[in-house]
């Protein structure tokens, strides 16, 4: 099954929850979700994510200027955000287990 | 293979254009660190970026989804993307247009040739200028621009009108924007003034070729319908005949008060056709004896009652006729004027 039709569903919960230990900038986050192992999420698609949630009031941002490099922007969780993260979350986790049972019951896990 | 921050900046500018549609605010939003962003992808790894992350349009279609910006297609913006993308295609064709023509007028592109003419289009902008400035001020329509109807004014504010034309060409790049739509505007007004100068001088140069016709030779005696010939004593001379300096008889008006029943009438060759309605009356003959030697030859006294026209030629004689101021040439071929009545 591919992998980035599932990923758009949940890339938002999966970007909130890199966010939720520690602030991070666009390419820093990319990078903690493929650490991860979401490896196939989009360059763009995380960008584009990240504007979103950003629209939607659930993250705030604050630019820090860097030495080496340009200038980033960080991305945090505000309060809305961390209340998305564990509806989301919840959400998340009810679901999968339906999953999960439905395939045990058919004898189809691995 | 290095990516440049050229690669980069080039990257983005393909991914904004392909997010043109949106509104300025949101296309800046989402791409507002992508430089920085794809800075760091760079330094990643090598490879292009375009191996890494695709092509731009593909980003910027992604990013779109991601960010759940509008579709390309959707409502109102979808019509200015329309109307851009029209644009886009008459431009094409347009330089297409361009190039083909081109051969034919010997250059590669029918532009190239019209630069070529644009010092012609100063020169003919400051002459229309100068027409139009003069029709203006009151002048005519005429090829020489006449402001206040003086042709020296006329050729002052020509050659003014040129310089001036020729100067603004020459210096049009440095004009703001602005100016520049003035005197694009400008050029319009007059491409179509001299198109109606064009249309009114054409008339005037047909209506000219008539008029010559109305002073021609051929013509100019159409109005006369008699001849009245008077003596250096002011008599009228009756039954007078003209001739050219060929001996051909100059015939002039006709008879048209002569009686119908009196046909014969018709036939008479002197001049006037009609001696009773003479324009002078002839003087009276108590003047008349006073000068009797002078000629020697004038007609018998008694004779100039000019009401009474049957009397002077009942008694003519040719040797009576010789103070007529057109006198016949005796020679052989003149007919003998005879008595009509």
């Amino acid at each position: 099954m591919d992998t980035t039709q599932l990923l758009k569903g949940v890339l938002d919960l999966a970007v909130l929850a890199v966010l939720r230990e520690e602030d991070g900038y666009g390419y820093d986050i990319l990078r903690r979700l493929r650490d991860a192992g979401l490896e196939e999420v989009g360059d763009a698609s995380v960008y584009g994510t990240l504007r979103r949630l950003f629209a939607a009031g659930l993250l705030t941002t604050y630019v820090v200027p860097s030495e080496s490099g340009p200038h980033r922007k960080y991305y945090a969780l505000n309060a809305a955000g961390r209340d998305q993260l564990a509806r989301s979350g919840k959400t998340w986790r009810s679901f999968a287990t339906t999953m999960d049972a439905l395939l045990d019951d058919r004898g189809m896990a691995a | 293979m290095t990516v440049t921050g050229q690669d980069i900046a080039d990257y983005v500018d393909r991914v904004r254009a392909a997010l043109a549609d949106l509104p300025p605010a949101v296309r800046d939003e989402l791409t507002e660190d992508l430089p920085e962003h794809l800075t760091e992808v760079a330094a990643e790894a090598d490879g292009s970026l375009v191996d890494r992350l695709g092509e731009p349009e593909a980003y910027a279609a992604e990013l779109r989804a991601a960010a759940g910006a509008g579709d390309p297609a959707a409502g109102g913006r979808g019509l200015d993307r329309r109307i851009a993308a029209a644009r886009h295609r008459v431009r094409a064709r347009l330089s297409g247009l361009d190039a083909r023509l081109g051969p034919l007028l010997g250059y590669a592109s029918a532009s190239e040739f019209l630069r070529l003419l644009r010092p012609a289009w100063w020169v003919l902008r400051g002459y229309l200028a100068a027409a139009l400035l003069s029709a203006i001020l009151g002048g005519d329509l005429t090829l020489l621009p006449r402001p206040f109807r003086s042709e020296v004014t006329g050729l002052l504010v020509l050659i003014a009108a040129v310089l001036t034309s020729i100067w603004l060409g020459r210096n049009a790049d440095r004009l703001r924007r602005w100016p520049r739509r003035l005197m694009h505007a400008g050029a319009l007004v007059l491409v179509v003034f001299g198109l109606v100068l064009l249309v009114n001088l054409d008339e005037r140069s047909q209506r000219d070729e008539f008029g010559y016709q109305g002073v021609s030779v051929g013509d100019r005696y159409d109005s006369v319908q008699d001849v009245y010939v008077y003596d250096s004593e002011g008599r009228l001379v009756e039954n007078a005949r003209l001739f050219d300096q060929n001996g051909v008889p100059i015939r002039l008006g006709y008879p048209w008060c002569v009686d119908p029943a009196q046909p014969d009438a018709a036939l008479r060759t002197g001049y006037p056709f009609c001696p009773e309605l003479a324009p002078f009356r002839s003087r009276p003959p108590a003047t008349a004896p006073v000068p009797p030697g002078t000629n020697g030859g004038r007609a018998p006294a008694g004779t100039p009652a000019p009401s009474g026209g049957s009397v002077p030629t009942a008694a003519a004689t040719p040797t009576a006729v010789p103070s007529a101021t057109v006198t016949p040439a005796p020679t052989g071929t003149v007919p003998e004027p005879s008595p009509t009545r």
